[in-house]
């Protein structure tokens, strides 16, 4: 059968890893085909999901034959209910009131600290870019990246190198305890520690998180944040062109049920209309659960990778609420300019911790941490698009008996901030994590398709044995945010996974 | 995977009040957790017994599990090497399974019932790894070990004591088959099955059944040489056959601590009982392909004939060059045979190509002096012994 494959590959899904890795494949003359499941393709870097993004690396965009959209740089604004907010981009603190009028103290630390954790954040990207060796392969290759991590870990010098290794599995609570005296500041970058991740400040683990966002927002705190002009979905409209122009085929509409195997080989895929396809590579864009116990099948496993995809964890925690309003509001002591930056609600470390704790009994706080997003596009009303953390997966008295309240609560905490936004919603959606699982068929709605931990990071992500792309089955690869180096909406891992792919054929 | 058993009381089977009453040496051993004899009289007796008459033995401790649902065929034809695909109700097949590296877990055998109901019975516990296997079947996997009492009734003359006890038409069953019975009041299957390499049946009641049907049996092997037999003799017996024994003859995969031990089924005399041409996937079949095509089997499981009378437990293996080739896995005098009989894992090609100037270093104890033995052996069947009676249908019949 695969002898008649019309495709050289089939993408799973549609996501911008998929797209990026159809036009790679593309580009070296492979006829590729996108299954997407939904109406449109481009996943979660969805409008309704994605406020910020991270610039895509020269990398990538040269992968698929360079991207012509523009970013426009934000500005994060940790919001106080004094009205005496911090405003930051990058490592500078864009008004000088900004931390110093606080402490003096904080604000020179904070060129320091930065300095410090940019330093960290280019070692372990410099590992990030390209696909993760695999200790058991015994290949030189991989046996030599390996090594070039060690070294450039080693090359930070004696001092760094033993900061690293203190950093590596420390929580970042306490690291900003130590280097700052602001509470509001400490809560800002806590936030973006954990932000999408199932940790709290105080959980072990929490300062590579941030070292890997930073990895991919320009190894910067809050410079490489930004949004893309037009709306983020620009970035998978430019991504749809490219692949009409290289002649990818896209389905949409296209739910794919099973991948189809012979002779212990993935061949092709069949929809959920019973439709078959056939083509010699099968790259699935979906989450590493979804890949392993939908398309391949759980008697198609062995056991012991079942019990990998298994202990995998990916129950997302954020949920998204998005308020359309009738006119656009003031928050205090904000101008026309804050509002068009990111403005973040955690005021201090504690207040995220005390928002995480129920979390992990699967309840909720109703205070949650908040970042808020405005939007107003001239022909529409305004919108403010609110990622709310943490808000667990599964809740104990179930998500219908609760929504409703939960929602108030959130607008109750950005009345805080905004006192008159009672008045001008008009309507209101929220997205919980298993709203996005069902909406954008992610397991769990985690946004990176699986924790962005040390047991799920570089060669053990998703799972050991599946970390260079390839599935447990031949002839299956994966390519979404489940696989190194994780989400962040890079397209990496598209880009990686084609060249794997390629190595394939 | 065996529960830590150093500190906590063994349990009696529902035969205790029985087998301890036989026993005239209260030697015990514990088997995954029950306390069983491992010999009720001396070892030869029971031997012969085995070999000339009948021999019973109490097997409740061995692990049983009940695997039922909609999925129960399938998930049995995953788990195992072997094409189940085509297994008939009623019957009985000796498989083994591996884990993801194509290495042997266990080896054992399934009882089927019906496609949604089968039985696994093994020698050690292995609930978690039938219960991980299953995840994504629809089957309900249940230990019966405590709830279901067995005994092997093995030797020429088990079908007439059998048949004595109340199993009609018993001589008709088949290797392999096994059979539901009512036996004064009491449900009672019996399988065609044994460790023994003998004419020989399994029988499977429930427990509150147990005295009453050891009774019964005793009664009726009175004239027919019956005799309880204990974990020593059924040693003698599975060596005589060439049965493989798990953590024996090779580590189990997932117990073994060294990658080095663990053992492919090609590399233990099992390749027989892998299917790669079956339809669906199997646990570990990527890894036994990948072995196959890339011919990578290190080492065999072979019988050796010995020369001499003295048992080589435990020798180490040597070609005519005295270099170190394998090792003596289990070993035995052979009485029926009159043969000095061994299991021994080779490295290959040794015990394949090579079957010939291969040597055993017997260190055979005299009274606190050891006594070194440099004994030729030659590479044989594993079976040593394989009567015809075994497999003959209908059965002998004795009165």
């Amino acid at each position: 059968m695969s002898g008649n494959s019309s495709f050289d590959a089939i993408i799973i899904g549609g996501g911008h890893n998929g797209l990026v890795c159809a036009n790679v494949l593309a580009r070296k003359n492979k006829r590729v085909l996108i299954c997407e499941a939904r109406k449109e393709c481009g996943g979660m870097v969805s409008n309704d999901i994605t406020n910020y993004v991270p610039p895509v690396t020269s990398a990538v965009s040269s992968s698929i034959g360079g991207m012509q959209i523009n970013y426009i740089p934000k500005t994060t604004i940790a919001l106080s209910e004094t009205g005496q907010h911090i405003r930051l981009v990058g490592n500078q603190h864009i008004d000088h009131k900004s931390i110093s009028t606080f402490s003096s103290h904080d604000a020179d630390r904070f060129n320091d600290f930065h300095e410090k954790m940019s330093k960290f954040s280019k070692t372990l990207g410099s590992f990030m870019m390209a696909s993760p060796p695999r200790i058991m392969n015994n290949s030189f290759s991989d046996y030599f990246k390996l090594f070039k991590l060690g070294l450039n870990v080693r090359l930070l010098g004696k001092k760094n190198f033993n900061e690293f290794a203190r950093m590596i599995g420390l929580n970042i609570a306490d690291e900003l305890e130590d280097n700052f005296e602001n509470t509001l500041l400490q809560g800002l970058i806590a936030h973006d520690s954990v932000i999408g991740s199932n940790l709290g400040p105080r959980s072990p683990g929490s300062l590579i998180n941030l070292l890997y966002r930073m990895a991919i927002h320009n190894n910067s705190l809050f410079g490489g944040i930004f949004q893309i002009e037009g709306g983020n979905d620009q970035f998978t409209k430019h991504l749809i062109e490219k692949c009409k122009s290289n002649n990818v085929e896209i389905k949409t509409s296209a739910s794919v049920k099973n991948c189809i195997i012979e002779n212990d080989c993935a061949v092709g895929v069949e929809l959920k209309n019973g439709e078959k396809m056939y083509a010699k590579k099968i790259i699935s864009n979906a989450d590493p659960r979804s890949t392993y116990f939908s398309l391949l099948g759980s008697q198609n496993l062995d056991t012991d990778v079942k019990r990998k995809i298994k202990h995998h964890r990916s129950k997302g925690r954020v949920a998204k609420l998005i308020l359309e309003l009738d006119k656009l509001p003031s928050f205090n002591n904000c101008d026309d300019n804050d509002l068009d930056s990111r403005m973040v609600v955690a005021p201090s470390i504690d207040y995220i911790e005390e928002t995480f704790n129920p979390s992990k009994f699967d309840k909720l706080s109703l205070e949650p941490t908040l970042e808020i997003c405005v939007k107003k596009d001239s022909d529409q009303n305004p919108k403010l698009d609110i990622q709310v953390q943490y808000a667990p997966y599964k809740t104990y008295q179930g998500w219908e008996n609760i929504k409703e309240s939960y929602v108030e609560s959130i607008i109750r905490i950005i009345s805080k901030y905004a006192p008159n936004i009672n008045e001008y919603i008009e309507r209101k959606k929220l997205l919980t994590p298993d709203d996005i699982e069902l909406e954008y068929n992610v397991s769990g709605g985690h946004w990176h398709h699986g924790e962005i931990q040390i047991d799920q990071l570089f060669m053990m992500r998703p799972i050991p044995g599946a970390s260079q792309y390839k599935t447990h089955l031949d002839g299956l690869f994966m390519c979404g945010a489940g696989t190194h180096p994780g989400g962040g909406l890079t397209g990496i891992s598209g880009k990686n996974a084609a060249k794997a792919v390629l190595d394939d054929f | 995977m065996t529960q830590d058993l150093r500190y906590s009381a063994l349990k009696k089977t529902p035969f205790h009040s029985r087998t301890s009453l036989a026993s005239r040496t209260n030697k015990y051993y514990n088997w995954n957790g029950y306390t069983v004899p491992t010999e009720y009289s001396t070892t030869e007796l029971e031997y012969t017994a085995a070999r000339n008459g009948t021999s019973v033995m109490d097997l409740t401790p061995m692990g049983k599990y009940e695997i039922i649902g909609d999925h129960a065929h399938q998930f049995v034809d995953y788990l195992v090497t072997r094409d189940l695909s085509k297994m008939k109700d009623n019957t009985v097949a000796y498989i083994i399974w591996c884990n993801e590296d194509g290495k042997v877990i266990d080896d054992g055998t399934i009882f089927k019932f019906s496609s949604t109901k089968f039985m696994l019975c093994c020698a050690v516990k292995i609930y978690n790894w039938l219960n991980d296997s299953a995840y994504g079947f629809d089957v309900t996997i249940t230990d019966v070990t405590d709830t279901i009492a067995a005994l092997a009734i093995q030797g020429p003359t088990s079908c007439s004591t059998l048949k004595k006890f109340g199993a009609t038409d018993l001589e008709t069953l088949k290797p392999f088959e096994m059979r539901e019975y009512k036996i004064d009041g009491f449900d009672i299957l019996i399988s065609r099955t044994g460790f023994t390499g003998d004419l020989g049946y399994e029988l499977w009641t429930e427990p509150k059944n147990a005295e009453t049907t050891w009774d019964n049996i005793e009664i009726a092997g009175k004239e027919l040489k019956l005799r309880p037999f204990g974990m020593y003799a059924l040693e003698m017996t599975r060596i005589e056959a060439g049965f493989i024994q798990t953590n024996t003859d090779f580590m189990a995969a997932e117990d073994s601590l060294r990658p080095t031990r663990m053992r492919s089924p090609y590399e233990i005399g099992m390749g027989w009982l892998v299917h790669l041409n079956k339809n669906s996937y199997f646990v570990g079949k990527k890894a036994l392909k990948k072995e196959k095509e890339e011919n990578t089997t290190e080492r065999c499981l072979v019988g050796l004939d010995i020369d001499g009378d003295k048992p080589a437990h435990g020798s180490v293996i040597y070609n005519s060059k005295k270099e170190d080739i394998g090792i003596v896995t289990a070993a035995l005098w052979s009485p029926i045979m009159k043969k000095n009989i061994a299991l021994a894992s080779l490295k290959r090609p040794y015990g394949i190509k090579i079957k010939e100037n291969i040597f055993a270093e017997i260190y055979h104890p005299e009274e606190l002096e050891y006594r070194k033995i440099w004994a030729r052996c030659k590479v044989v069947k594993r079976q040593f012994f394989n009567p015809e009676r075994r497999n003959k249908v209908p059965a002998d019949l004795y009165e």
